[in-house]
């Protein structure tokens, strides 16, 4: 739930699933808006016809970025005062128009350092409990 | 056709994508961006970090269409995202010149059952501020579905 309570203090520790942070539905015109961010005119963004056109589907399909996008707002809202380090991503599938998603998480390490605290993290983005539209490996520095 | 008697891919590797001119990220693009995903934009001036992603494929100076070009693909025929990479050194602000320089690691032709053909695309980009200071750097990989020669 987007609601939940960031982690901080002993939350902070290997094992601990980052809470979730979710769309209701992927909106046709925020791809309009991503399409002006990336300057990329691709119709398969824009037009459903372009995408009934080459057999993907008959819904636009979200901008990858878009997709990574999700799972770094719900980096920084699990984790308030973080700063992204590194991040390691595949695209494993597309993210269509009115679809629900919800990016999330595991901690898999935390170490401290002079800096502060080094937390490293499993993310995933999931669509309608498709299979993962996105998994990676992220390090967050926290102060 | 086996993968041995595929035609090679475009030697492309080495190819420089340094860009022309600086990008600048907008504290307005900003905050329409992350009222995009929900959010609301940083007060000091932090720029979302999905900006990595943006200010380094905009900044370089080629459109998705002009690297598939370089690469002699067209993007009509769908280009694809398959993996990125980013190390930062500094947080991503707006209002902040910031130059792009990289270039295409390799372009790999492959076979794969589900996609026939294709070639493998990889390439850096590395965002720095106007005194050479290093930002962050990052690698994108695409492939590029080569249905004529499935």
């Amino acid at each position: 739930m987007n609601g939940a309570a960031p982690l901080t203090g002993a939350a902070i520790a290997v094992g601990t699933d980052l809470p979730p942070y979710s769309i209701a539905a992927v909106d046709p015109e925020s791809m309009k808006l991503w399409a002006a961010f990336l300057r990329d005119p691709n119709p398969i963004h824009l037009d459903p016809r372009a995408v009934q056109a080459k057999g993907l589907g008959d819904k636009v399909i979200n901008q990858g970025p878009a997709n990574l996008a999700y799972i770094i707002t719900m980096l920084q809202r699990a984790l308030p005062g973080s700063i992204l380090v590194s991040l390691e991503v595949r695209y494993a599938a597309s993210v269509f128009g009115g679809d629900a998603v919800e990016a999330g998480g595991k901690i898999t390490e935390v170490a401290r350092e002079a800096s502060g605290l080094r937390i490293g993290c499993e993310v995933w983005l999931r669509a309608n409990d498709r299979d993962p539209a996105i998994t990676g490996q992220a390090v967050l520095g926290l102060p | 056709m086996t993968a041995a008697e595929l035609p090679p891919a475009p030697s492309v590797a080495g190819t420089s994508l340094a860009g022309a001119a600086p990008y600048v990220i907008t504290a307005e693009e900003n905050r329409t961006l992350c009222a995009s995903l929900g959010s609301v934009a940083a007060a000091d001036g932090t720029a979302h970090p999905i900006y990595f992603f943006i200010a380094t494929q905009v900044g370089m100076g080629r459109s998705v269409a002009g690297l598939c070009a370089l690469c002699d693909f067209d993007v009509e025929e769908g280009p694809m995202i398959a993996s990125s990479t980013v190390t930062f050194n500094r947080t991503l602000m707006t209002g902040q010149p910031y130059w792009v320089t990289g270039e295409i690691k390799s372009l790999v032709r492959k076979r794969s059952r589900s996609l026939g053909v294709m070639d493998v695309l990889e390439y850096a980009l590395r965002l720095s501020l106007p005194d050479g200071g290093m930002v962050l750097e990052t690698v994108n990989v695409w492939v590029l579905p080569r249905r004529s020669l499935a």
